[in-house]
């Protein structure tokens, strides 16, 4: 049963021999006429075919994007087409030096097998298995197309197309606050510290005004990584924790900010001689500061668990007996016995991260925590009153 | 006979979606997911047993705690950490070193003090005091004119320390004022040295003894331990059994004065074992085997290497799902349902010796999970006998638990105290 899909279409003339024509169709569609051409070896030890398999978890995200609200996927889908396909220029419409409307022919039948469709796809495979995955009726896409019976130029193109340079993670990071829609999990996850880091930097009056190092701020000293891990675990596991729980309100994001202003205030008050400097000068100002440092924090607010968090005042007066076992700028960290570390052999590596917080929590029990009179057994915290009775 | 289950930080996201296979994009790993004792209305175990290499991790093998988590559970302490008030007993935490993490070591890799002061940042209520395991069997060295070349010195240095460090814990638990209970651990390579160590312990003051380095024994091996201990031990001494296995002899292991045990066989048989993957009173059946496409790397290298076709196995694994769904509805046969789990099967492990189709016509046939009153066999029905992702397995693993621990209150008659 031979068919043909009719579709309006624009050819434009690119370069002497290449010609493209870019049209738009049901995404649902296009697997009926083009085909997934995979890497393999042949019998012989011949390669053949360029795509590798999809990547299912890739196409997860594309499609719950897909099943939101109003979906936009504005880029096109490149589909290469044998001579089968044939385009007829509309004589009455108009055009431009490079450009002509008209109607692309693509033949197909139901149920072809793959070697007998006129199409192959060169790029948008993961986005095409998403919208065939999707729990949608019709998701129409914009394909551009070049007709060539020769795979090798299929090949390149597929390279070209896939040997661009990434965009570099902190960019993103640094587009995130601005953003609503329902994003890939790994960036969604990262919005709210992203939106949090954006204001630490910009704020006026923050501690950490213009000292983060963004795409945009390429002279803050603090590496944005290292603050957005801070973060990450405060919201997790720490006092940032507390004003997430609006009952599946908004997070208390003014609230978050208090605190993050009272204690990096409180830190630069009384570590102002290692403030400041880059962190080839200085580790408080390094991955491993930071994220120990955060890590305090929360342990301060837990002290005062009493009260919703610490004032800067408080989260200094636990800060100060800290001073003198810390050798951010000079000396050797003591953390414990044959576990001398000059202080600029501290490495931002999650082995020394966890070396440096260990010390510093025995420290701010031993000569804070424990020493505070009959700090009161815990009640119940709020927090976990708010948890929701699932059972 | 109180039973401890062993924490490797194994929870639920309640927020899982089964039929599209997705979780809450607002979810906070451990903040938002169910321990064993929120999923069930009646708990299913006395106590938890926290170890020290699995909180800080060793070696190669890496802590099952994020460092946030880890400094939340060392603040606030093992109870508001784990939720405790959320179960419907009394639920008693017991920490350990987790010897078998360091066992290849010379020596163990912590301090006494270390040691104390992770069990009293914690707020356990039991603490065990640090070990070292002797991997090693010769009761023939209890014969009276045996050589003493039987049993390496290593060995018997492992013994000596063990008891070195359990007297310097006692003492600085005493000076150290600390509020938990104190168990002495025992090592041996025989039933009486067991008992010449449990005897020591007794003498140092311990009025609770744990018993380590079993794991490995086999059933008659152990019982002559546990009777060479039983012979000595004082009236009233606590008794608690380091990681069992073996699960059928509880009723003897009673008998022996044995009063408490550990155990993560029927979590980990959920998942780990060949054919005993779902329990019931009466037998344990066979998890039909579904492995996702992308999580089954031989599978994957295969695709990739374009060797298998991934169109065609992503059908067949659908075709699993969806015959699973209507053979529940009743809307397909034993065999037909059969068939299809075969085929995919054949597909993904072509060499198999495995031999699954007897296995899953009796897990098909008897449907286990229909009968079974457990609050995770209510909610999953049949999902909880594919063999699957963690989500699946997981809670396979609580039904275990759950089951297990309903025998283990019948066997042993219903105990006082347990809170309704």
């Amino acid at each position: 049963m031979r068919n043909e899909l009719r579709l309006p279409a624009i050819e434009v003339k690119q370069s002497p021999g290449k010609t493209l024509y870019t049209f738009a169709v049901d995404g649902k569609l296009v697997p009926k006429f083009a085909a997934i051409s995979r890497v393999r070896r042949k019998d012989d030890g011949g390669l053949t075919g360029y795509q590798r398999p999809e990547v299912l978890s890739h196409i997860d995200e594309i499609r719950n994007y897909l099943e939101s609200n109003s979906p936009m996927i504005p880029n096109a889908v490149v589909v290469a087409f044998d001579s089968r396909v044939k385009f007829r220029p509309d004589p009455k419409a108009l055009g431009s030096k490079y450009a002509r409307p008209g109607i692309l022919s693509i033949p197909f039948e139901e149920d072809a097998s793959d070697d007998k469709k006129p199409g192959f796809v060169v790029d948008g495979q993961q986005r095409l298995a998403a919208i065939r995955e999707a729990l949608i009726e019709e998701f129409p896409v914009c394909v551009t197309s070049f007709v060539t019976d020769d795979v090798s130029q299929q090949t390149e193109q597929f390279i070209l197309v896939n040997s661009t340079k990434p965009l570099p993670k902190g960019l993103l990071y640094e587009l995130l606050p601005g953003t609503s829609a329902r994003l890939p999990s790994a960036l969604d996850r990262r919005r709210l510290p992203a939106l949090l880091l954006e204001r630490m930097n910009l704020d006026e009056g923050s501690p950490l005004q213009g000292m983060i190092q963004t795409a945009t701020n390429p002279r803050g000293l603090i590496k944005d990584n290292s603050i957005l891990r801070m973060l990450e675990y405060s919201l997790n596991d720490g006092v940032l924790y507390r004003f997430s729980l609006s009952e599946d309100g908004p997070p208390d994001v003014e609230k978050m900010l208090e605190v993050l202003h009272a204690f990096w205030t409180a830190v630069k008050e009384v570590f102002k001689a290692a403030w400041g400097l880059p962190p080839k000068k200085s580790r408080l100002m390094h991955g491993a500061g930071i994220i120990s440092m955060g890590l305090l924090m929360d342990a301060i607010s837990d002290r005062y668990r009493d009260r919703r968090y610490p004032s800067a005042a408080q989260f200094a007066t636990d800060l100060l007996p800290l001073r003198d076992v810390c050798r951010w700028t000079t000396g050797f960290w003591d953390f414990g016995p044959g576990q001398q570390r000059k202080w600029n052999e501290v490495q931002n590596t999650s082995k020394d991260i966890e070396l440096l917080t260990n010390y510093l929590m025995v420290q701010y029990k031993s000569l804070v925590w424990s020493r505070a009179t009959s700090i009161a057994e815990s009640p119940t915290s709020k927090e976990d009153k708010k948890r929701k009775e699932r059972k | 006979m109180k039973f401890f289950f062993p924490d490797s930080q194994d929870l639920i996201d309640p927020s899982f979606d089964f039929a599209r296979e997705r979780r809450s994009t607002t979810r906070k790993r451990q903040r938002d997911d169910l321990y064993a004792h929120e999923v069930f209305a009646s708990t299913p175990f006395d106590g938890f047993l926290v170890s020290k290499g699995i909180v800080d991790g060793y070696g190669a093998l890496g802590s099952r705690y994020t460092l946030a988590q880890r400094h939340r559970l060392l603040r606030l302490g093992a109870p508001e950490f784990f939720r405790i008030d959320q179960a419907s007993r009394k639920l008693s935490i017991m920490g350990d070193c987790g010897a078998f993490t360091y066992v290849k070591e010379d020596e163990p890799p912590y301090s006494v003090e270390e040691v104390l002061d992770f069990y009293g940042n914690c707020r356990f209520d039991y603490g065990l005091s640090l070990d070292h395991v002797i991997l090693l069997y010769k009761p023939e060295a209890d014969a009276r004119d045996a050589s003493r070349d039987l049993v390496p010195e290593a060995m018997r240095a492992r013994r000596e320390l063990t008891l070195r460090l359990a007297k310097e814990f006692l003492q600085k638990h005493k000076s150290g004022r600390y509020s938990f209970e104190p168990m002495g651990v025992a090592q041996g390579w025989s039933p009486m040295s067991y008992a010449s160590s449990v005897k020591d312990l007794q003498k140092m003051g311990y009025r609770s003894v744990a018993l380590g380095g079993m794991v490995p024994l086999k059933t008659p091996e152990l019982l002559s331990c546990l009777q060479a201990i039983h012979d000595v031990a004082k009236p009233g001494l606590q008794l608690h059994l380091l990681g069992i296995t073996r699960t059928e002899h509880l009723k003897e292991f009673a008998r022996l004065g044995i009063t408490s045990f550990d155990s993560t066989s029927p979590l980990r048989q959920a998942f780990k074992d060949d054919k005993d993957n779902y329990y019931t009173p009466g037998k344990n059946y066979t998890a039909l085997r579904v492995p996702q496409v992308e999580g089954n790397p031989a599978l994957q290298r295969k695709i990739s290497s374009g060797e298998v076709s991934q169109d065609v196995a992503r059908k067949l694994e659908k075709a699993c799902l969806e015959v699973m769904r209507l053979f529940d509805a009743g809307q397909r046969t034993v065999e037909e349902a059969l068939s299809v789990l075969m085929e995919y099967e054949r597909f993904y492990d072509p060499g198999s010796k495995k031999m699954h189709e007897a296995a899953y016509r009796e897990t098909l046939t008897d449907a286990p999970w229909r009968k079974c009153p457990c609050d995770v066999c209510r909610e999953l029905r049949y999902h909880v006998v594919l063999f699957r992702g963690a989500e699946r397995n997981r809670r396979r693993g609580f039904h275990n638990v759950w089951t297990f621990h309903r025998q283990l209150e019948k066997q042993l008659g219903l105990r006082q105290g347990s809170a309704a």
